[in-house]
């Protein structure tokens, strides 16, 4: 970095502000560390190898959604639909399997691919008719879930998967839960996407400003259509993992996975209002959200406190983030 | 014509709604039960006009269910601990602006985007009550059903009131300069600040606003049965932020009218009740639901795509 | 570049720190060890969960043994697995569940059983081979023909009803709703069903989809309310419609909620069972599984002072469905 210009930064008093070591990441991840610490010493089986697997597995899913929603909500926007889409690719599936008798993998292909329809879905109406995706995903919200009742008339449950398809959600490979490296693989492409790629690039761009990257020639409608294809994909995949892990498929699959995903990347230092933001920082968001809400039960507190602390870590974290950069800048001036 | 496009459309919809009722169901339309249809709606509708000046502010409020919730509960036991009605209602009112005051708090002063600490707050409201209540219902004193008075003069009194709040909140909108100052920060904080209005109060007011008026919501709750159901307000913000959108209002803040609004609560509230009369099965309400919002989404696009084409300089004019 | 790498620092030392792998086995306890049951509800907040905790806190007191009581407080179906698995991690002796989703917690209670942990569930069962006992207070099948039985008593057996749930998706009431519909076309069939309406468990949800009901179906001659907020909200319903005496309301519920309705004749009756008692059977019949006292060939069992309780096959009985009415509902207090 040129000298001359980042003089300040020499100073003592302005060093340790505008220091990596205090970016929102690093922040985040002193919050995991102190929250592992804590809770290892309060609850002996915390920290157990079988109890980190068991927090993998269960945020796997979350995890699937919230590395979904990064580049979603880095293009300044934001999908509220993933829960829902995750119930209606649950279904689609099992019905797939059970009525029109395919092949397991065959229907969690399909799946995927029913996932990709509904985040197109989104897409056109965000990118052709230019609406807020915060109406239009509140909307699809109500229609894939409502799709999922009306197909099964909310009755309908789908089980008697085959073991070797359990397996995905329930077994092991390598002694690891057999979801880690579909987990491991999606974060690595998300991250080299966000992080690597010009695709990226352009993702922040656009949420920085989207007028300003259409004229610098980005494709500023495919761009941002490919974000909410992708999160239709990969909600497709949780669903499939979600079948697998719980040994059924209802309609009401996924409620509410959306507003802890939002929770985890806006946790993990990605803007809401887009253009800032990273991959890690969303899973290191996952982890903290997961090992408080597992810790607390090791803990032996009642679920409702993992929620109110959720809460409160969310609005404290960014708040905290908020005051940092405001100090920093005005000892900048 | 353009200006009132929204309004039309949906009031031709509900138009449509109310006449295939009027064919196959008249049953629909008894005065008794639509009565007690209408005021079991009146708080949603009240929660659903803050709602509707929190997006026109170009904010949005998702934690309105669990200050509902809070609100009920809260009003609920003091009631049973025999306050007088007058103060209940000024207690709800006062807390209701306390929480909306938390929420306007970290929107307004510390700049924070108001889904995320919405949705902090929504949680946080909600797990701790959940957490102090354990399910158990409130039971309230028998004199505060309908306020004590019979259950037809309550009924009115409560629908009486709701729309009194539409029409004051609405008329204010329109002519007072603080209601227009809404509309002015909602469509573009800088010129706003030129202007001479203080943005940063503004919003901050329109949050404690909103949670005024879900405390006076909560009042107008209670008093229609004689127990509280703590787990009361669920989904209340989806449905009043989809009332609110039906009814016009941009989520990019700065256009909107309350009486399209109005329109579109009343379009979506009738859903449920006319499939019961229709006798059409339980499991297509949602579905029907959300393609009403959809549509009502696509409308926005179709026009904001014909304006583009018909009148490309002309800037988006604020509505109402 | 600094930030990967003080990730990967951190990871390995917390990883170095995790090594302690889970030492005891979580099968027979010591005699001096205390004896850890959980107890998982369906939804924490439900006020009939509650009142099964109180007996069972009062049973946990007499055994001297350690009460975890934990549930979802949201409406995702996965929860129930996570929190049973967070407690096979933290290495309690029995889990008592009453299940949801009966196909997806049978895959946790089959791995808490493989890890040596005691399962028994109560209320609603799971796969019969995914726990050793069914604490039963009622088969869905006899909650299902107790509620059709005394929908008909109250109707003449001739007539239209309707019926109102929690959502259409909730398990166990679709089940229930099966054996109605069973009971009434094979007893009943001068008996219609109008509708079916789901409240999203909320009372005053349910008040506004009876009024409706009331409204559009004129020779309406009873609801059946089958989720428990319900039964006050539809009793409030026909109340403010004016109806009373002329709707019948029955339905699945707690006495105390529905008290003032049954005692002004709104609600003719309310079923359900002793849920406290309910609660003490099942830490009774758990910490004798746990200490081995409880065996699968066994014909009866003992729980402390609620006296003897029959076992059929696998099923530990706890009694028929229990109709409160105007008569007998001041005896109960949940």
């Amino acid at each position: 970095m040129d000298k001359t210009v980042h003089a300040d930064n020499s100073s003592r008093k302005g060093w340790f502000l505008n220091s990596p070591w205090l970016r929102h990441e690093s922040l985040l991840l002193l919050i995991l560390v102190l929250e592992w610490l804590y809770f290892n010493s309060v609850g002996p089986r915390f920290g157990t190898l079988e109890n980190t697997y068991d927090i993998l597995r269960h945020s796997s899913e979350i995890g699937l959604l919230a590395l979904a929603l990064t580049p979603v909500i880095l293009t300044g926007g934001i999908d509220l639909s993933v829960g829902s889409l995750l119930g209606l690719c649950a279904i689609l599936f099992g019905k797939l399997w059970r009525d029109a008798h395919l092949p397991v993998w065959e229907a969690a292909a399909a799946a995927l691919g029913f996932g990709a329809a509904g985040g197109a879905v989104n897409a056109w109406f965000i990118t052709k008719l230019r609406l807020p995706p915060l109406i239009v995903t509140l909307g699809t919200l109500s229609l894939f879930r409502g799709l999922a009742e009306a197909v099964t008339h909310g009755v309908d449950t789908f089980t008697g998967f085959p073991g070797s398809f359990l397996a995905l959600g329930q077994g092991q490979i390598f002694g690891l839960p057999a979801q880690l490296p579909l987990l491991f693989v999606g974060a690595v492409v998300i991250w080299l996407m966000v992080h690597s790629t010009v695709l990226g690039r352009s993702w922040r761009a656009i949420g920085f400003a989207a007028e300003g990257a259409r004229y610098a020639g980005i494709p500023v409608g495919r761009r941002v259509a490919l974000v909410y294809v992708l999160a239709g994909i990969i909600s497709g995949l949780a669903a499939v993992i979600y079948t697998a892990r719980l040994g059924q498929a209802k309609a009401d699959a996924g409620t509410g996975y959306e507003l802890f995903a939002i929770t985890a990347v806006v946790l993990g230092g990605t803007s809401i209002f887009g253009g800032i933001g990273s991959v890690h920082g969303t899973l290191l968001g996952v982890a903290a959200i997961a090992v408080l809400s597992n810790g607390l039960v090791h803990a032996r507190q009642p679920r409702e406190v993992a929620g109110m602390l959720t809460g409160a870590l969310l609005l404290i974290a960014l708040a905290a983030s908020v005051l940092a950069k405001n100090l920093a800048n005005n000892r900048r001036r | 014509m353009n200006a009132h496009v929204r309004e039309i459309s949906v009031a031709l919809a509900l138009g449509l709604i109310l006449l295939a009722l009027a064919i196959f169901a008249d049953s629909f339309y008894q005065p008794q039960p639509l009565l007690s249809l209408v005021t079991g709606q009146a708080p949603a509708l009240i929660v659903t006009c803050g709602v509707a000046l929190v997006m026109i502010a170009r904010q949005i409020d998702i934690s309105i269910g669990s200050q509902m919730a809070v609100c009920s509960v809260c009003t609920g036991l003091l009631a049973a601990a025999n306050w007088p009605l007058g103060l209940v209602l000024i207690a709800a009112i006062g807390l209701g602006a306390l929480l909306g005051a938390i929420n306007g708090l970290f929107v307004a002063v510390l700049r924070l985007p108001s889904i995320v600490v919405t949705l902090a707050t929504m949680v946080t409201w909600r797990e701790a009550l959940r957490w102090q209540r354990q399910g158990a219902f409130v039971n309230l004193p028998d004199g505060l059903q309908w306020f004590g008075m019979s259950q037809t003069h309550g009924q009115l009194t409560i629908v009486i009131s709701a729309l009194v709040v539409l029409f004051l909140l609405g008329l204010s909108t329109r002519h007072l300069a603080a209601g227009r100052f809404i509309y002015a920060v909602g469509s573009d904080v800088e010129a706003a600040r030129l202007a001479g209005i203080r943005p940063q109060l503004v919003t901050f007011l329109v949050f404690v606003g909103m949670g005024a008026l879900t405390g006076l919501a909560a009042t107008l709750h209670i008093v229609q049965s004689p127990q509280v159901d703590p787990n009361s307000g669920t989904g209340l913000e989806l449905k009043a932020i989809a009332a609110a959108v039906v009814g016009g209002v941009a989520i990019s803040g700065g256009r909107g009218n309350l009486w399209a609004v109005f329109l579109g609560f009343l379009l979506l509230a009738c859903v449920s009740p006319a499939l019961i009369h229709l006798h059409i099965e339980a499991y297509w309400e949602r579905a029907i639901a959300g393609a009403i919002i959809l549509a009502a989404i696509l409308a926005d696009g179709l026009e904001k795509q014909t304006a583009r084409f018909s009148h490309p300089r002309t800037p988006s004019v604020a509505n109402g | 570049m600094k930030l990967i790498t003080t990730l990967l620092l951190l990871t390995a030392v917390l990883f170095a720190g995790c090594n302690r792998s889970s030492e005891m086995g979580t099968g027979a306890p010591s005699s001096q060890k205390k004896i850890t049951i959980a107890l998982l509800p369906k939804s924490k907040g439900n006020a009939y969960f509650i009142s099964c905790k109180k007996g069972a806190e009062r049973a946990a007191k007499e055994l001297e043994v350690d009460l975890l009581f934990d549930g979802p407080t949201d409406p995702d179906p996965a929860k129930q697995n996570e929190i049973v698995e967070n407690w096979i991690a933290l290495g309690v002796d029995a889990i008592a569940a009453a299940c949801e989703n009966q196909e997806g917690i049978s895959t946790a209670l089959r791995k808490a059983r493989s890890k040596g942990i005691k399962v028994i569930t109560y209320d609603s069962d799971a796969a019969p081979d995914a726990r050793a006992f069914f604490v039963n207070q009622a088969t869905p099948e006899g909650i299902g023909f107790a509620l059709m039985d005394e929908a008909a008593r109250q109707m003449g057996e001739e007539g239209e009803f309707a019926i109102i749930t929690a959502s259409l998706t909730a398990a166990n009431m679709n089940q229930w709703q099966k054996y109605i519909e069973a009971r009434r076309s094979d007893r009943y069939p001068r008996i219609k069903m109008v509708a079916l309406r789901p409240c999203d468990d909320l009372k005053d949800r349910a008040q506004a989809e009876a009024t409706a009901l009331l409204s559009a179906n004129p020779n309406l001659k009873l609801i059946m309310a089958i989720c428990s907020p319900a039964v006050p909200g539809a009793a409030e319903a026909v109340k403010q419609a004016g109806k009373t005496g002329q709707v019948e309301v029955i339905g699945l519920g707690l006495p105390s909620e529905n008290r003032r309705y049954v005692k002004e004749g709104v609600t003719q009756t309310v079923i359900l069972w002793k849920t406290e008692d309910l609660g003490y059977l099942t830490v009774y019949a758990a910490q004798a599984l746990a200490r081995g006292t409880l065996n699968p060939a066994d014909h009866a069992f003992k729980a402390g002072m609620l006296g003897e309780f029959q076992i059929q096959g696998d099923n530990i009985l706890l009694g028929k469905p229990f109709l409160f009415n105007k008569t007998n509902i001041d005896q109960f207090d949940f």
